[in-house]
């Protein structure tokens, strides 16, 4: 197990720069998601560590010492690839055992370490199957598996479970948890799944245009998220966000009306502003309380129910469990709960606390 | 329908022409590709090998007749039957193991990405595209020593003694269309080769690397397994091609010095084309075939070993 350690990590392809100097320690057992839209440099930054990629500026230190110049092999981690990446002329054993056979380790070795794996993982039943004849969740299993034999410094996952259905998906993350909670070792994980990023992470890197826009917990990043990109990357359904002047008693959005908010904060005033807020606390009334605004669509989705309004020709959605929601409309009033609202200024940086 | 209808009515039948017609359709669509194999593949195939159980000379006019297993009496006491036998192995051998050898360094160097790859993969299959029997010309005027620089390479080289020609030297001379054969079937694996490699896909290989797998072993452990069916296979094929192919001997030594690069294939040819006795030309095909058949089987029976393993 290790600490990973990334300084003013740079990428570029010729001109093209993918990613523009990323910082990061990784503390030793952490497990840290890379989450970000497509084309955000995640991936990139998986591979630089992985020693797949050359690193073009600055420097990852694994335990201490610079890597940038060794080849993956010796660099003494682990990945699980999204295509699995399984060699499919070998069986599910010799899949797993395939780096401890390159080590020459002793053959006793490595039948305890692929029968413990094995056993971990479910995979007994298997072991001479041909990953050809394996289901996707059982390939994903071996690919595991082959990570763990060989117990690495740190594992690397590149959106592992991607190509899987949505309930596999759900059970392999709580796999992947329980296994990180078993082994305690260090993690890097790459998705564009929010809800894995949430649901695995001791911190999550959130990226956008090859720079990090917040590292933090889970929960930090939810509820006090440092800039807009952050605010709408995070949560499902995604933020509100009310872009207008801050002035007494609310915010004077673009076509003149006035939302009222309570009490910004008064260094903001006369500012441009955007306010934003999440679905679950914006509160719903009957008609005539709080500010009126029109029903654009109801979408039940079992757990709750997803409201779409026009709150002055802007669209809000509002997440609730009370299904009386499901029969309202074609009006409603609605009011936007202070203590609830995140501010960024016109840069887009978070306000205030 | 049509099955209730005859549950309903058994002993009710389809009157005779029509039941002609039916079980006959299969038949009937696939007579034309049928007939039209049968007149060009089966006919020459059938004269041919007939040929081989009669006295066929041209230049004998009472010749003509049928004289059993005689030809083959003949040539199982024919010292230059035997020696061709044997020069058709080496000749073979030799020429598909380098042409599979040169062919697979240049496709992996082909698989790599590098500036003006397009180019030259273009120029590297040309070789493919001369006719053969330019080719040997070609390459007999390089063995000469009177217009060909080889020679005098050779001999600057300390390889000769005199720059002398090489396809004249009988015991080199076999050395001759080999090279020749070589150059210009590298290509066919090349490109074969190369179109397998890129198939495979590129994260194994990544996966290998982080799994602890230097060059070597990447290449003998997912590199070789993927590119064992399309070897097998192409070289299955080359060895049959290769025995088969006697133009580039007939242009560059006409099977000399002394019956030296005399193959099989260029054997049949000197007794059908120059010495005009196309019985015992069709007589030594037939050996050749029946050769080339039973190495087909065994590759086959191997391929067919290999895929049950699997």
């Amino acid at each position: 197990m290790a600490s990973i350690d990334i300084k003013n990590l740079k990428k570029a392809y010729g001109t093209f720069s993918v990613l523009h100097g990323i910082d990061l320690l990784i503390k030793d057992g952490e497990f840290i998601v890379l989450v970000g839209p497509s084309g955000c440099g995640k991936s990139t930054l998986l591979r630089m560590i992985a020693g797949l990629e050359d690193v073009s500026e600055g420097e990852i230190q694994i335990d201490g010492l610079r890597v940038n110049e060794r080849h993956p092999k010796d660099r003494d981690i682990a990945m699980v690839f999204q295509s699995y990446a399984l060699y499919p002329h070998m069986t599910v054993a010799e899949n797993m055992s395939y780096s401890l056979r390159l080590r020459r380790a002793a053959k006793e070795t490595t039948a305890r370490a692929v029968s413990a794996a094995s056993q971990k993982l479910g995979l007994d039943p298997f072991l001479e199957r041909r990953p050809k004849a394996l289901s996707g969740g059982q390939r994903q299993r071996v690919a595991m598996g082959r990570a763990i034999v060989r117990q690495p410094k740190a594992f690397l996952f590149d959106e592992p479970l991607s190509n899987l259905d949505a309930r596999l998906r759900e059970q392999m993350r709580a796999e992947i948890k329980k296994m990180h909670a078993d082994l305690k070792a260090t993690s890097i994980y790459v998705t564009h799944d929010q809800i894995e990023a949430m649901t695995l992470a001791d911190r999550i890197v959130a990226m956008h245009g090859g720079v990090v826009q917040q590292v933090g917990s889970p929960l930090e990043l939810y509820d006090r998220p440092a800039n807009l990109f952050v605010a709408g990357f995070i949560g499902s359904p995604g933020m509100n966000f009310l872009e207008g002047r801050a002035e007494d008693g609310g915010l004077r959005l673009r076509d003149g009306s006035l939302v009222v908010l309570g009490a910004l904060s008064k260094d903001l005033k006369g500012q441009e502003v955007t306010v934003g807020v999440r679905p679950e606390h914006v509160v719903l009334h009957h008609e005539g309380e709080g500010m009126s605004a029109r029903v654009d669509l109801i979408e039940p989705t079992g757990f709750g129910i997803i409201v779409h309004l026009q709150l002055n020709g802007l669209p809000i959605k509002v997440f609730t469990l009370d299904r009386s929601a499901l029969s309202c409309g074609p009006n409603i009033g609605v009011t936007l709960p202070a203590e609830h609202l995140h501010l960024f200024d016109a840069q887009g940086i978070r306000q205030g606390a | 329908m049509s099955v209730a209808a005859t549950r309903g009515a058994p002993y009710h039948r389809k009157p005779w022409l029509k039941r002609m017609a039916d079980s006959s359709e299969p038949y009937l669509y696939s007579a034309p590709a049928l007939i039209l194999i049968v007149v060009v593949m089966l006919v020459p195939l059938v004269l041919g090998i007939s040929y081989a159980f009669r006295d066929i000379q041209l230049l004998n006019p009472f010749s003509g007749g049928y004289i059993g297993l005689e030809h083959f009496r003949a040539l199982g006491q024919d010292d230059a039957f035997y020696r061709a036998l044997k020069n058709t192995l080496w000749w073979t051998g030799a020429s598909v193991l380098l042409q599979f050898v040169f062919g697979l360094i240049l496709a992996l160097l082909l698989d790599r990405p590098f500036w003006g790859r397009g180019v030259v993969q273009a120029l590297v299959f040309l070789p493919w595209a001369v006719p053969s029997f330019l080719a040997g010309l070609n390459w007999a005027w390089l063995f000469n020593p009177v217009i060909g620089p080889l020679p005098h390479w050779f001999f600057a080289l300390g390889l000769m003694d005199e720059p002398g020609n090489l396809l004249s030297d009988p015991r080199y001379a076999m050395w001759g269309p080999i090279i020749a054969n070589v150059w210009w079937g590298i290509p066919f694996f090349a490109i074969t080769l190369l179109a397998a490699l890129q198939a495979i896909p590129r994260d194994l290989y990544e996966a290998a690397s982080i799994d602890g797998a230097n060059w070597f072993q990447r290449f003998s452990s997912i590199t070789l397994p993927f590119l064992a069916p399309t070897i097998a296979i192409t070289v299955l094929l080359r060895t049959v091609w290769i025995s088969n192919f006697a133009d580039l001997i007939v242009v560059m030594t006409g099977g000399g010095p002394a019956d030296r690069t005399q193959i099989v294939a260029s054997y049949i040819f000197t007794q059908a084309f120059k010495r005009l006795d196309f019985g015992y030309a069709s007589a030594i095909a037939l050996v050749l075939l029946g050769l080339l058949m039973i190495y087909s089987m065994l590759i086959i029976l191997l391929r067919q070993s290999l895929i049950n393993k699997d």
